[in-house]
């Protein structure tokens, strides 16, 4: 019997998202609604919350577009510009960028109800050949429009809940369980999970060498293995420093997997967009 | 035949910005650049243009190395953080592969400056798609080493001239597909466009500095003229951030798209 995903208590039930998705698989669009507990102490969406909502829309579409074959992340980018606080609704607007024989693009623009500019995203896919063990396309495409039950929400901050403790905020050093809660359809840490890790990581090495209460803006998350065991550490080297913001490169390991490099992010931390 | 030996064509880009690359170890490639002033912007320090134009000649070596025997490669997406924008030179380049799948390859590259302390100049990840070219895959001899050719004594232009960019209206640049802009495979170099992306980001955001550049290289520039269009998204604390969309109007597609972040004075 195969298991349903996402299970009862999941993050992505939790997170309330809600989907619409045109016929012909070229365009998709979400709903987040953004609640306290997804935003950093300066009151905005957190990156790597946003980066969840764009993991989950773009993966979606682009499976689709990838039929009959499947698809693994490469990478994920996303560049931050507008604040979407608490009460807000963020909407998140895919389309297809291409769609060829070995690789898939997804572009993903975010705005708000009042259609200002939250952020832009982009998603690249390597088309793989399917496994019986993949989900099929139109099913994803009929799916209900949304993963939240009436019971959904957070319990907590979005960091607390998934467990993430900073170690050394200078170092930048992050511990993250991986646990069922954001689990992945293949079992391992979801991809915007990946993200916040690394979102959150970023933040506090940046946040220690500019003394300053920076968030993290940008983005650009290469996948190259899976966090399947756990704890998943992080490591951060700070690029550079200016007034008012910073740039950081950050690596994921799972420390359970004889520390297997799972992720190389790059990540830009700014003064809280307006 | 070692494909070092070819033909000048298709390399004109790499000899512009006066790359030399050299395979130090497998799979890790070491090259140089020069500070040249036909590489800087007014305001001094080499153009990100540039910079992005040698991680995308380093990395795509890098890449096609790794996808030896297979194939060969081309770069499908390219993003970089350029952290200083002051230059003492000579520049080093430096790449290594973080991933080799099935259909791509994933090389990290990075620029320090030698004349500086070996500061960081720029980081970023490039990654590349495995094809197979019609006549095969290039034939080196290992390990590789690539220099840059004579072209004569005369000073070469600055990056705008030698693209030869015009204004379409204050978000929009074009240039030809001029022969010298092409790379080995006869369409646009990836540096090229990503100097188009820069200069674009620029001239929309009236003379900020590309510090941030996510690049993806949706389909070939083979006819022309190349137009780039940029739209600015919002200004942060680093600056404006620009979606640029470039467009081989002569093919009526969008070729590529990439987010910008543009760094203003005050």
């Amino acid at each position: 019997m195969t298991a349903v995903y996402p299970p009862e208590h999941h993050l992505l039930r939790d997170l309330r998202f809600t989907f619409e998705h045109a016929a012909d698989r070229t365009r998709s669009r979400a709903w987040m609604p953004v609640v306290g507990e997804l935003c950093t102490d300066q009151g905005s969406a957190r990156a790597g919350a946003l980066a969840t909502l764009v993991d989950v829309i773009g993966g979606g579409l682009a499976a689709g577009a990838a039929a009959p074959g499947w698809i693994a992340t490469a990478d994920l980018t996303l560049a931050v510009v507008g604040s979407a606080r608490a009460g807000a609704v963020v909407e998140a607007r895919a389309q297809v960028l291409r769609a060829g024989r070995t690789t898939v693009v997804i572009e993903v623009a975010l705005v708000d109800e009042r259609e200002r500019d939250v952020g832009i995203a982009t998603m690249s896919f390597a088309v793989l050949p399917r496994r019986e063990t993949n989900p099929v396309a139109d099913d994803l495409h009929a799916s209900p429009p949304t993963m939240a039950s009436p019971t959904s929400h957070l319990e907590g901050p979005l960091l607390e809940q998934l467990g993430l403790e900073v170690r050394d905020a200078a170092q930048g050093v992050v511990e993250v369980p991986v646990i069922d809660w954001s689990l992945n359809s293949m079992g391992a840490m979801q991809g915007g999970v990946v993200a916040t890790v690394a979102d959150a990581a970023a933040e506090a090495a940046l946040r220690a060498a500019t003394g300053r209460p920076l968030v993290v803006t940008d983005l650009y998350v290469t996948y190259l293995g899976f966090g399947r065991v756990g704890p998943v550490r992080s490591r951060v080297d700070v690029l550079g420093t200016s007034a008012g913001h910073g740039a950081a490169r950050v690596e994921l390991f799972d420390a359970g997997a004889e520390n297997r490099q799972m992720t190389v992010v790059h990540a830009v931390a700014t003064e809280a967009p307006a | 035949m070692n494909d070092a030996d070819r033909p000048i064509m298709g390399r004109e880009v790499s000899n512009y910005v006066g790359t030399t690359l050299r395979e130090v170890e497998e799979l890790v490639i070491v090259g140089h650049a020069p500070v040249a002033p036909h590489l800087c912007a007014p305001a001094g320090g080499v153009r990100s243009g540039a910079l992005l134009t040698m991680l995308d000649n380093v990395g795509g070596l890098n890449g096609g190395l790794a996808a030896l025997p297979d194939g060969w490669v081309v770069s499908t997406n390219l993003a970089a953080r350029v952290v200083a924008v002051v230059h003492d030179g000579p520049l080093r380049l430096e790449s290594r592969v973080l991933r080799r799948g099935r259909n791509s390859v994933v090389t990290e590259v990075g620029i320090r400056d030698e004349g500086a302390h070996d500061t960081l100049v720029a980081s970023g990840v490039l990654t590349s798609a495995i094809l197979v070219p019609e006549n095969g895959p290039p034939r080196w001899e290992r390990p590789v080493e690539l220099t840059t050719f004579d072209v004569g004594a005369e000073a070469k232009p600055p990056i705008p001239e030698w693209l030869g960019v015009r204004a379409v209206d204050a978000h929009t640049l074009e240039i030809d597909l001029a022969d010298e802009l092409r790379n080995p495979w006869g369409i646009l170099h990836g540096g090229v466009v990503a100097s188009l992306v820069d200069l674009t980001a620029e001239h929309a955001t009236g003379g900020g500095r590309t510090t941030d550049v996510v690049l993806h290289y949706l389909a070939p520039n083979r006819i022309g003229p190349v137009r780039a269009t940029a739209r600015v998204l919002g200004r942060r604390s680093d600056g404006a951030v620009v979606r640029v969309e470039v467009r081989d109007e002569g093919a009526s597609r969008t070729t590529a798209i990439a987010v910008a972040t543009a760094a203003t004075r005050g």
